[in-house]
């Protein structure tokens, strides 16, 4: 069995945001970055198969030289090779734009499974693995807190509105898109970071792809205009006096505003 | 070299593997680590099941070869390790520094192949847990006035003796550790080097030190050498060149020490400016005040400036030769130091809170003294410092 995880870089958790010079995106320089969380998930998710059986795992990322760091984590955890798509004519891809790339290696990988996250901590915009999944034509299920294989079937739980769980059944090939939180995700053993130095790490570029002019800021359909922290206004109303004074307008706000 | 090239080097994680190293240390910590120090320290227990954890992560094995299960990386990775247990649980990292550094690195570096062979992969997969004797009751800083005595008799040596301050000579109340490297005199002034297994008739536990100031996570015991029968195959090198031997694994033990000290400065340094943000006094967060900003700016200085020495350290490193020993004891010198005044300075940042438990910048203002004890006395370094240095002033200059 074939498994690849799509992987993206974030900036990490803790990092301070700046935007950038033209209000485009955040400064980017001197901040760390990490896996975005929900594809540790996806990742985990796929060592497990291959510690259930027999599979190869590649993984594959589209950004700069630093995205280099996140792919050798994920060879550190168990991956088998990577596949870095490495080239400043993806910069200023939309969420399509980068599913193309994605679907280009697919194509050439032919995996039985995808597996990635749900969404991005950065962007969250919870685009791409449909759209990936379309571009293939294959099934795909996103929130996915619980995969179970059997012979050529998938078989999740997805988390739906109001904390219900709906139970979706795929045909391989198939993409799955995971929600957080459905593993416990494996650190990258010291022995697994050495033996990363000797896996196969591919470097390719939008034309090795055949995508040159389909993708990168000219073929962007959803532009980012500006980015901006919410203003602040003065919306908000304060209550104050005693806890019960608080609470009593607190509770007559509410009726008042018909919330409950 | 270009410039930018220059400018972009990380000193303190220099490849991909090194990063990749701390990012898996930073989580271990979290989630492994920070959770059990402060019950470990209350009881004063050495943690079996996380030092196997840690021995399955490879942490056991960092700087020892690849085909007894190490990992074969420099000193860098080494300073990354122990600066990152350190940073949450000092004890406990002292445990796993006695073990691989004080112990299984001195095999490496004085052992022959078959000593190497029999001790090395039990010691990185943490089968064995290992530590060094070299301290005895009487006998402190002035090593070779060391009264315990290897005699030769036939194929074996029977050593006579007591050891004392050993951490891991237990594992816990009534389990003596695995395997020690021993110091023992086999002369006038003469001392050699055995490797020592828990099973030679005549080694024992003695008293388990309770009380400590700190490092209550590690396990310090006296061990009692009573015409203990060692095969004279288990001696490193010659015989008299245990003074050697001890040279040799020194710097890399002093380097990981100053480690040690630069993550409990790291720590303190956060603790105080987050609680500097939180905490308000007179309507304003202490941050505001200028006594308090004089705690965390000077101790964010010296952290740096720290870090900054035992990297550069680090990167020059050979783990394979001496001559070293100038720069290693500069590292631990000043940074223990370092590392003491920034637990001083975080619990006055925390006031009352910081001499409670629950806010741990007690925990490690206690674990911090020991650097400047263990391994080598402050004193000690410094009369190093000035012998060596008057042999070789062209060293002065950085
Ligand atoms: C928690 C803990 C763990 C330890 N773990 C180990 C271990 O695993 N293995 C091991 O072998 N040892 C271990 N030690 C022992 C440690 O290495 C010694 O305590 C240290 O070397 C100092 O020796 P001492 O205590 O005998 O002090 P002493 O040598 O008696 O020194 C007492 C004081 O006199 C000063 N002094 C001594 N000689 C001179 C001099 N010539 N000039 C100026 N000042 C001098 C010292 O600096 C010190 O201030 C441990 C100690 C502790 C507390």
């Amino acid at each position: 069995m074939k498994i690849m995880v799509c992987l993206k870089q974030v900036p990490h958790q803790d990092a301070r945001l700046d935007i950038n010079a033209d209000g485009t995106w955040i400064q980017e320089d001197n901040i760390k970055f990490e896996i975005n969380s929900y594809d540790t998930y996806a990742l985990e998710e796929a060592l497990r198969t291959k510690d259930a059986g027999e599979a190869d795992v590649f993984v594959v990322s589209i950004g700069p030289d630093r995205v280099g760091q996140a792919l050798r984590t994920a060879l550190g955890m168990g991956a088998d090779r990577a596949i870095h798509v490495n080239d400043d004519e993806a910069n200023g891809s939309d969420s399509l734009g980068l599913a193309k790339i994605l679907a280009a290696v697919a194509k050439q990988e032919n995996p039985d499974l995808i597996f990635m996250g749900l969404m991005s901590d950065d962007d969250n915009s919870a685009a791409v693995a449909p759209m990936l999944a379309q571009l293939l034509d294959i099934p795909h299920t996103t929130a996915a807190v619980k995969v179970e294989r059997s012979n050529g079937t998938v078989t999740c739980d997805r988390e739906i509105e109001g904390g219900a769980h709906e139970v979706v059944e795929l045909t391989a090939p198939c993409l799955i898109a995971v929600q957080t939180g459905l593993n416990q995700v494996r650190y990258a053993s010291l022995k697994g970071i050495m033996a990363a130095k000797k896996k196969p790490f591919d470097v390719k570029s939008v034309a090795d792809l055949g995508l040159s002019g389909q993708v990168g800021t000219g073929a962007a359909k959803v532009k980012i205009d500006r980015i901006a922290p919410p203003l602040k206004g003065d919306t908000a109303e304060i209550l104050s006096g005693s806890t019960a004074e608080v609470v009593a307008g607190l509770v007559s706000k509410i009726k008042e505003l018909g919330l409950l | 070299m270009s410039t930018e090239d220059w400018r972009r080097i990380d000193l303190y994680a220099p490849t991909p593997e090194h990063r990749a190293f701390r990012d898996t240390l930073d989580e271990f910590v979290e989630r492994e680590v920070e959770p059990q120090a402060a019950e470990h320290d209350r009881n004063e227990t050495f943690n079996h099941d996380l030092f196997r954890r840690a021995a399955d992560l490879g942490l056991l094995g960092v700087t020892l070869p690849e085909e007894f299960g190490g990992a074969d990386l420099d000193a860098t990775a080494a300073v990354i390790l122990y600066e990152a247990l350190s940073s949450s649980d000092p004890g406990f990292a002292l445990a796993v520094l006695a073990h691989s550094i004080l112990f299984a690195q001195n095999v490496n570096v004085n052992g022959n192949d078959e000593i190497r062979q029999h001790v090395l992969p039990r010691a990185i997969s943490g089968e064995w847990i290992g530590g060094l004797c070299m301290t005895e009751p009487e006998v402190g800083t002035d090593v070779l006035a060391l009264r315990t005595q290897a005699k030769r008799d036939g194929n074996d040596y029977l050593i006579d003796g007591r050891k004392t301050f050993i951490t891991n000579g237990g594992i816990d109340e009534h389990t003596l550790g695995d395997v020690f490297v021993v110091y023992a005199a086999t002369g006038e002034r003469e001392i050699s080097a055995f490797v020592v297994e828990k099973g030679m008739g005549g080694l024992s536990l003695g008293q388990h030190w309770k009380d400590k100031l700190g490092m209550r996570a590690s396990f310090t015991a006296e061990l009692v050498f009573d015409g203990v029968r060692v095969p004279a195959t288990n001696r490193m090198g010659a015989e008299g060149e245990g003074t050697l031997a001890m040279m040799r694994n020194l710097e890399i033990e002093r380097l990981t020490l100053a480690a040690m000290s630069v993550g409990i400065a790291r720590r303190c340094v956060s603790v105080m400016l987050d609680y500097a943000g939180q905490r308000k006094t007179f309507g304003v967060p202490i941050r505001e005040h200028g006594q308090v900003q004089r705690y965390i700016a000077e101790s964010f200085a010296e952290y740096r400036a720290a870090a900054s020495l035992v990297f550069d350290v680090a990167r020059r490193f050979d783990l394979s030769q001496t001559g070293q020993r100038i720069e290693a004891d500069a590292a631990k010198l000043f940074a223990c130091q370092v590392a003491k005044r920034a637990a001083d300075a975080a619990i006055q940042v925390l006031g009352g809170y910081g001499y409670m438990g629950e806010y741990v910048v007690q925990r490690l203002w206690r674990d911090a003294k020991l650097l400047e004890i263990g391994g080598g006395t402050l004193e000690a370094h410094q009369k190093n410092l000035v012998k060596d240095l008057s042999r070789d002033p062209a060293r002065v200059r950085a």
